[in-house]
């Protein structure tokens, strides 16, 4: 088994996508961060299922699924930022002010 | 009525409303597919979304009246009247956020009748995500509503400010999911279950380990970004002012609630046994969320930045209610979002109207002198605002003394006085709204000649300021309603001795 590797693999990962969320300026660069974190734990459900059965296995299947329906709505709304800045670049969504 | 949720007829008897739901939101995008020319078809995409939610109010209120319950375990969907209760509140929500949007959406040249297949959709993903038994369908309820609500953020999207709106909701909505699915994996890998009965009682039985305390605060985390909490809350404002306004109210109270009710199911189902560690950490939330929000409240100029620093407060000011982990923590969670929902769909109606096409937000200024041109929009923003405060006599005041007095019966008087301090903070920006409309003089002539309200918006707001009113001196209804016992969720036995 390799449970432990597999679960601290998993963990580095999202950390990683974590990071490259907050750091990068990029929309696509931070929405590919985000996917990352979701496939990160999809590791860790394929891993998890060793030890307790199918079920963590099929959560990963709904979790791709709804990480497709994202990439769709989410490269949507990026093209649709896109043809108002001329740039996908985080740094130049300032309309709206937090 | 007992329902065996493993058989197929089962399954799909208790999802009935969901079901009903989907299927019509099917139908009308069939609809739309050949008819989105013009305002005749807005209109009536609008009507027939309506129908489905009626449909699935009398789906829900079917299996209330029958006294839909589980036979045995509930598997993926829970059959209880908190259940029932919510998806009425969430089914409400819809269909007057709905009415205000039919010919404001005309109004302001957006004419894309997909508009209502995704909000009932959305409406469905709420309904999922607050009557779930099972991580699974959390994950999901949650993931269907988001994915819709991401593209209604964006609808207006030739006008940047709705984009970016949904740029960055779908951002941190993604990033804010991951927290979340990370939580439920690591739940899962502690006890092997996805469902919260078989999980609560894994817990009670066996002391947590570290992955299952890791997994909860991930859940807290993911929960937190949703209802917009301090410190995940920096996506509220920029979200809510950009989107189309009947979308803010929808997010506003719609999302929120759903969240909430969610996330008062999993504390109460299924980390009980963990109380002593989630308390302290909602104590904290609740205390920055409440602070943070009204105090930042105070200097806000537009309108719907304001309401969604205060949307903020008063997510704050239901932590209140989840901290006391009780039956009265659980009736005052469906009082106040009801309460809070009821008010803030009528004020975001009635700014609706007040807006110009193609404007981003409703000024403070644009509101001056509104009382002389416009008496009965301005009487009901002024009531509302009210409410929002929590003033003697209205429907908010209601909410939030049981709020108070829930954290109050748990022995609980810091954070109380918290939300006190907050609300008296929260006078300094309620307060002027009522005083600019009514004590200033208006800016030109020409002013508030642009106000449309039409008469489904007027009547939908009417019935909520009349509700605001009427709940507010006569309460005994909804408290008798909140307070059954069908409607409250199970609570584990807390551990006794001194807290």
């Amino acid at each position: 088994m390799l449970l432990g590797p597999s679960l601290a693999l998993s963990a580095v990962l999202f950390v990683l996508g974590v990071a490259g969320v907050l750091i990068r300026r990029n929309a696509i660069v931070v929405f590919m961060c985000v996917e990352l974190m979701l496939n990160a734990v999809n590791l860790s459900f394929v891993a998890l299922a060793r030890l307790h059965g199918v079920s963590g296995q099929i959560m990963v299947f709904f979790v791709m699924t709804v990480a497709a329906a994202e990439a769709a709505v989410g490269l949507a709304i990026i093209l649709a930022i896109f043809r108002h800045t001329q740039s996908v670049d985080l740094a130049n969504i300032n309309l709206l002010k937090g | 009525m007992p329902i065996d949720l493993s058989s197929p007829s089962g399954a799909v008897l208790a999802l009935l409303p969901e079901l009903l739901l989907s299927l019509w939101a099917l139908v009308v995008l069939l609809y739309v597919a050949w008819r989105h020319r013009d305002g005749y078809d807005m209109r009536t995409a609008g009507a027939l979304s309506l129908l489905g939610y009626i449909f699935a109010v009398a789906a829900t209120g079917w299996l209330a009246w029958r006294g839909a319950h589980a036979e045995g375990l509930s598997i993926m969907i829970a059959l209880d009247g908190f259940r029932f209760a919510s998806d009425a509140l969430l089914l409400w929500i819809a269909g007057a956020v709905t009415i205000l949007s039919v010919r404001w959406l005309i109004r302001q040249g957006i004419l894309a009748p997909e508009y209502y297949p995704l909000l009932m959709l959305a409406t469905v993903g709420m309904m999922l995500l607050a009557g779930s038994a099972d991580l699974i369908t959390l994950f999901l309820g949650l993931e269907v509503m988001s994915i819709s609500v991401y593209i209604l953020a964006g609808f207006d999207r030739t006008r940047r400010a709705s984009a970016e709106a949904a740029l960055k909701y779908f951002l941190i909505g993604a990033f804010a999911s991951g927290f979340l699915l990370y939580g439920i994996a690591l739940t899962y890998g502690a006890t092997g279950q996805f469902n919260f009965e078989l999980i609560g009682a894994q817990f009670a039985a066996t002391p947590p380990t570290l992955m299952a305390k890791l997994g909860m605060g991930l859940i807290l985390i993911g929960f937190a970004f949703k209802v917009a909490a301090v410190p995940f809350h920096a996506w509220a404002p920029d979200v809510y002012e950009g989107a189309p306004t009947p979308i803010t109210a929808f997010m506003a109270t719609g999302v929120k609630a759903a969240a909430f009710f969610a996330l008062a199911r999993v504390l109460a189902e299924v980390f009980p046994a963990m109380v002593a560690l989630w308390r302290p950490v909602l104590f904290g939330l609740a205390i920055v969320t409440m602070l943070v929000g009204n105090l930042t409240a105070l200097s806000q100029t537009s309108m719907k930045r304001m309401l969604a620093y205060s949307s903020i407060a008063h997510a704050g000011y239901l932590m209140l209610a989840l901290w006391a982990h009780s039956d009265e923590g659980t009736a005052a969670v469906l009082v106040y979002l009801l309460a809070y929902s009821i008010t803030t769909v009528a004020a975001f109606g009635i700014l609706a109207s007040i807006e110009r096409a193609g404007a981003r937000t409703v000024l403070l200024t644009d509101l001056e002198g509104l009382f002389a041109v416009r008496p009965f929009a301005s009487m009901g923003l002024s009531i509302c605002m009210l409410s929002l405060l929590g003033f003697p006599g209205t429907f908010g005041f209601i909410g939030k003394w049981l709020l108070l007095s829930a954290a109050l019966h748990q022995g609980q008087a810091v954070l109380p006085i918290v939300a006190m301090v907050g609300s008296a903070i929260s006078i300094g920006y309620y307060l002027p709204v009522v005083l600019a409309m009514t004590l200033k003089p208006t800016r030109t002539r020409q002013a508030h000649q642009t106000i449309r309200f039409p008469r489904p918006a007027r009547i939908a707001v009417a019935i909520c300021i009349f509700a605001i009113m009427l709940f507010g001196v006569w309460p005994n209804v909804v408290l008798n309603f909140a307070s059954q016992k069908v409607v409250q969720l199970r609570q584990a036995e807390l551990p006794t001795g001194p807290r």
